[in-house]
């Protein structure tokens, strides 16, 4: 029978206080989905790592770690960035929105959500994430986008399931659904 | 686990009207809800207490002795807390099983090919592990690792397979030979059929190494518990209580003593995370040296050069008799299939094409070759088509050449060919059977399609015509592609049997895995389900609380699905070969009806009357007599209070293949069964860029048939996924390797996965056609995409360059720029 666990973060940030043989730490505090995280962690921390593992957000997934595939995508000062592409240290003060701060606090969908949930365009959901705040950062700038300009948007994530034709109906339906 | 529920429900049912059958209509899934939000939970979030990390050490020959190997530095690094190499495993456990267990080499001699989680004298392939390095977290692990040194002395290897052939390089010197399997089928009379044709048609057609590449890599979590002397291995293997196998022998222990479970959540994998047992092994021999869990998550690196996950790669001389009259008359079909560094499980991917040899033509005299080889490169696993899509790809090549051959038109020539509605069921010459279907209808309204598109689209002649002056030509060829499902299991070992015997032997020892399901009636009413198989985000969770509403007059939201671990579930088959539609519409019904009696049982008991004088409908057991019922959770609860147990049932669906005789013959001789035969005709709408070699697909048009659709809406997100990758097959993806070994294609810098700009628009049409065989009319319907794209985006390529009188332009996979700019400039001089 599957077994249920609850989250545990792995140790990523680095308990200094015992000696000076450690590794080089700095303290950062990252606002992630509006909540302040203050962390000891070494520079060489991937975002993506920290969000993951220390702050235990494990919708920010990570697929490739060189930047092609986009799963990681989380928004970074409003702006989608490539989580694993950077490092924690380099978010000390910015704030950070993933994927889990989307829908509401009693479990209702984002728009955006919804709209890929209605129109079948996850499949086994590990580029979801990515894809959902890239499309979020996309209706931003643009409520009502048109093919091409949805192609421009969704290009630096990688879906390998769905061939991309349901994301476009998603998109399109979140941006009717974010009008109303 | 949380799940959302359909909203489209009407919940409110009329009991005089007939019930709506949820069956049939494209429900949303039920699986969205946590992925949505980022709480659903894959391998990579799995992280026990006190939980050390792994990381590997891997060669970065392609072919090399190892001289010796030096831990020590590795060891005393602050954090790392063990470092296991190649001989740490000699010993104390086995090498893994593998597809061809021994070779005949020239003495007469059986002799071995051993793979070991670790190499240890000789390393084989670039990638392949040689030390696993324990620390506090990935970063130390890595960090650790790199302290490892290992001494190399480098020897020649052998990157291709047809110059594997020659042994002048051999991968296992134990062996002597890189050929380590072989087999020529014939059926029916292939020599006369091509000395009484007109013509003999011959071409070469090769096919590069690609492979799934889900954007998930491989995860694993091993627990080793002392007191018990047994392991917990979360993992996200494909087919786990199938290939867990794989995991315990390698170990040394018993199956009921090595619990693997795979998460809900799969981060995709298309038939490659079957053969991931090696970091399984090695995180579980970790833990058991250690005590406590050990967690291994691939890297992006290691999967792409070294992950044991690359697929088919294929070098194919095809040749077809054929008559002036456009009548095929024979086939001959021979091939390379380069393997790499070992014949790991899916060595049958070289014989499912027999269960499709002719595609959607009648070809009655065929003669079928293989040869299996090894090279210095990282081992096959499964993807999607499972060695069909060359084999199609290569046939409708033949096809193309044939045409030309004659001067027929492709089109006609395919339709002359083409198996009639009337033959169905049709016995294919390697015996497996076609359940349904129309073809000829099928490529009549392609080409409807496609003739719409003469008139004033795409293909319009004038715009074709002014294109091509800007050097932009465009085509288009479909044909009619079948796309067989639901694999036996019984045949899939035909390489490790005795193949001499076969003709002879009995149908009695046949022996096929069933589907298992569970389902328990819970004391709040909800019934849960219970999977014997692994998903990867096929939807199976909203599948079965589908089937099962109908069959028990629930509603789906009444019901949860859960899955089964290796130890609790029994050996069956899973999530593989285009067979969870069918095989879970048996299942279903099977575990249903059981459910019902047993329900009718505890009422009929409760009111002391005998069965018949109850009735079980609309969830509830009704006293025929009084009309009193009994609810799901009266029911339960009554039960709870016994010792029989009667609310909680398991059934095993036989394949659906063992029922049925026409498959006796194919069955008794291990021959590829599969018997639902999906199909499909494709039109991409290609557009070649004559200067660059660059391809462009216009609009896709397909119209396709996987009999009866149990949900609409995942059958077209299959269909629409297999296409994607089948365009990255046919124009992207390819595993190059140097000469010396080296892999080119180790980050998705290289390995270029098409992108939303890359996948054209898709539109798509189905019809129904029921398959005979199966419990619902379903057919198996999930790798057709992947097998037919390449091969009508080749034929499509063919089409469009035929003004510039190329020979088969597209006689290599992936049709990359490069390869299409040398096939122009070398007609330019």
């Amino acid at each position: 029978m599957a077994r249920s666990r609850d989250v545990v973060t792995i140790p990523m940030s680095v308990d200094n206080a015992g000696g000076t043989d450690g590794p080089v730490t700095e303290e950062i505090t990252v606002t992630v989905n509006g909540e302040d995280v203050t962390a000891e962690v070494e520079p060489r921390l991937k975002l993506s790592d920290f969000l993951r593992y220390e702050c235990g957000l494990r919708g920010v997934r990570v697929g490739c770690e060189h930047g092609v595939c986009g799963a990681c995508t989380v928004q970074e000062e409003g702006l989608t960035v490539k989580s694993c592409l950077s490092y924690a240290v380099q978010a000390d003060g910015a704030e950070i929105e993933t994927v889990e701060g989307l829908a509401d606090e009693d479990g209702s969908l984002h728009p955006i959500q919804e709209a890929f949930h209605e129109t079948h365009a996850l499949q086994c959901g590990f580029c979801t994430s990515g894809f959902v705040m890239a499309t979020k950062e996309l209706l931003e700038a643009n409520p009502d986008p048109s093919r091409e300009e949805i192609e421009t948007g969704l290009a630096d994530n990688i879906c390998r399931c769905t061939g991309y034709q349901n994301i476009y109906e998603a998109v399109e339906r979140a941006a009717a659904k974010m009008e109303e | 686990m949380s799940q959302s529920q359909p909203t489209e429900v009407d919940t409110e049912t009329d009991a005089d009207s007939e019930r709506e059958s949820f069956t049939g209509q494209g429900l949303p899934r039920v699986e969205d809800h946590r992925i949505l939000t980022g709480r659903a939970e894959y391998i990579h979030d799995i992280t026990p207490e006190n939980c050390l990390h792994m990381a590997l050490v891997r060669s970065m020959h392609a072919h090399a002795e190892i001289v010796g190997i030096d831990a020590s530095e590795a060891e005393a690094h602050p954090g790392c807390e063990l470092v296991l190499t190649g001989e740490d495993l000699r010993g104390e456990y086995n090498p893994m099983p593998t597809g061809i267990e021994t070779v005949t080499t020239d003495d007469g001699e059986e002799a071995p090919i051993e793979e070991w989680s670790l190499a240890a004298d000789t390393v084989r392939f670039v990638g392949e592990p040689v030390a696993a390095v324990v620390a506090t977290n990935r970063y130390v692990a890595e960090d650790a690792a790199d302290l490892v040194d290992v001494e190399y002395e480098s020897r020649e290897a052998v990157a291709d397979g047809m110059a594997a052939r020659e042994d002048e390089v051999v991968v296992h010197e134990s062996v002597g030979t890189n050929v380590v399997d072989h087999e020529r089928l014939e059926f029916g009379d292939p020599a006369a059929a091509f000395d009484e044709a007109d013509h003999v048609v011959e071409g070469e057609y090769s096919w590069g190494r690609i492979s799934g590449v889900p954007l998930e890599t491989a995860g694993v979590v091993a627990q080793y518990d002392e007191e018990a002397d047994a392991f917990d291995i979360d993992c996200n293997i494909q087919l786990h209580t199938l290939v867990d196998e794989t995991i315990y022998e390698t170990l040394g222990y018993d199956a009921d003593d090595v619990r693997v479970n795979v998460p809900a959540d799969v981060g995709g994998s298309y038939g490659t995370k079957i053969a991931i047992h090696r970091y399984c092994c090695l995180a579980a021999m970790a833990s058991q040296q250690l005590e406590r869990p050990v967690k291994f998550e691939e890297d992006r690196v290691e999967n792409l050069q070294g992950g044991d996950m690359h697929c088919s790669e294929r070098d194919y001389r095809m040749r077809m008799a054929v008559d002036d009259d456009g009548t095929m008359c024979g086939l001959d079909v021979w091939f390379v299939d380069d393997f790499g560094a070992f014949p790991r499980y899916p060595v049958n991917q070289v014989l499912k094409p027999l269960s499709v040899l002719t595609n959607s033509y009648v070809i009655d005299d065929v003669s079928y070759e293989y040869d299996l080889v090894l090279t210095n490169k990282t081992s096959q696993t499964a993807y999607r088509g499972f060695g069909v899509d060359p084999h199609i790809y290569a046939l409708e090549m033949i096809v193309d050449d044939a045409a030309r051959e004659i001067g027929m038109d492709p089109t006609e020539f395919r339709r002359r060919n083409l198996i009639r509605p009337e033959q169905m069921p049709y016995t294919l010459p390697s015996k497996n059977l076609y359940d349904s279907g129309d073809y000829p209808a099928t490529l009549d309204r392609i080409q409807e399609i496609v003739d719409e598109e003469r008139d004033g689209g795409l293909l319009d002649p004038e715009i074709v015509e002014a294109k091509r002056e800007e050097g932009k030509y465009r085509g288009v060829q479909p044909s009619v592609i079948i796309e067989p499902g639901v694999s036996g299991s019984d045949w899939t070992d035909r390489q490790r049997s005795d193949r001499e015997d076969l003709e002879e032997r009995p149908r009695e020892e046949v022996d096929e895995l069933p589907e298992h399901l569970r389902a328990t009636v819970g004391e709040d009413g909800t019934i849960t389900a219970f999977l014997a198989t692994d998903s990867s985000g096929q939807g199976h969770q909203t599948l079965v609380s589908q089937l099962l509403a109908d069959e028990l007059e629930v509603l789906p939201s009444d019901i949860e699905v859960d899955y089964l671990d290796s130890v609790d579930a029994p050996t069956e088959y899973g999530s593989a070969a285009s067979r969870m539609a069918v095989m879970l519409s048996g299942a279903t019904v099977g575990v249903a009806e059981k459910l019902v009696r047993n329900l009718e049982a505890i009422a009929a008991d409760h009111w002391d009357v005998s069965a018949d004088e109850v009735t079980y409908h609309d969830g509830v057991v009704e006293r025929v007599s009084t009309s009193e019922t009994l609810l799901l959770a009266d029911l339960a609860a009554i039960d709870a209070d016994g010792d029989d147990h009667r609310r909680s049932v398991s059934y095993n669906y036989d394949h659906p293949a063992t029922e049925l005789e026409e498959f006796d013959e194919a069955l008794a001789q291990k021959l590829p069964v599969y018997p639902t035969a999906a199909f499909g005709a494709n039109a991409p709408i290609v557009e070649v860029d004559v200067e660059t070699g660059e391809v462009e697909i216009l609009t896709f048009y397909t119209v396709r048939d996987c009999g009866t659709m149990l949900n609409p809406m995942i059958v077209d997100g299959q269909a629409h996924g297999g296409i994607a990758q089948g365009v990255g097959a046919a124009l992207l993806e390819e595993f190059g390797y140097e000469e010396n070994g080296q892999p080119q294609a180790i980050t998705l810098f290289d390995y270029l996965l098409p992108s939303i700009e890359n996948v054209p628009k898709i539109e798509m049409e189905h019809t129904e056609t029921p398959s005979p065989f199966t419990e619902t009319g379903a057919k198996g319907v999930g790798e057709g995409g992947m097998i037919d794209a390449p091969a009508s985006i080749a034929t499509s390529i063919n089409d469009a360059l035929e003004p510039l009188g190329l020979e088969a332009p597209a006689d290599r996979i992936p049709v990359a720029p490069d390869h299409l700019r040398k096939k122009i400039r070398d007609r330019e001089r």
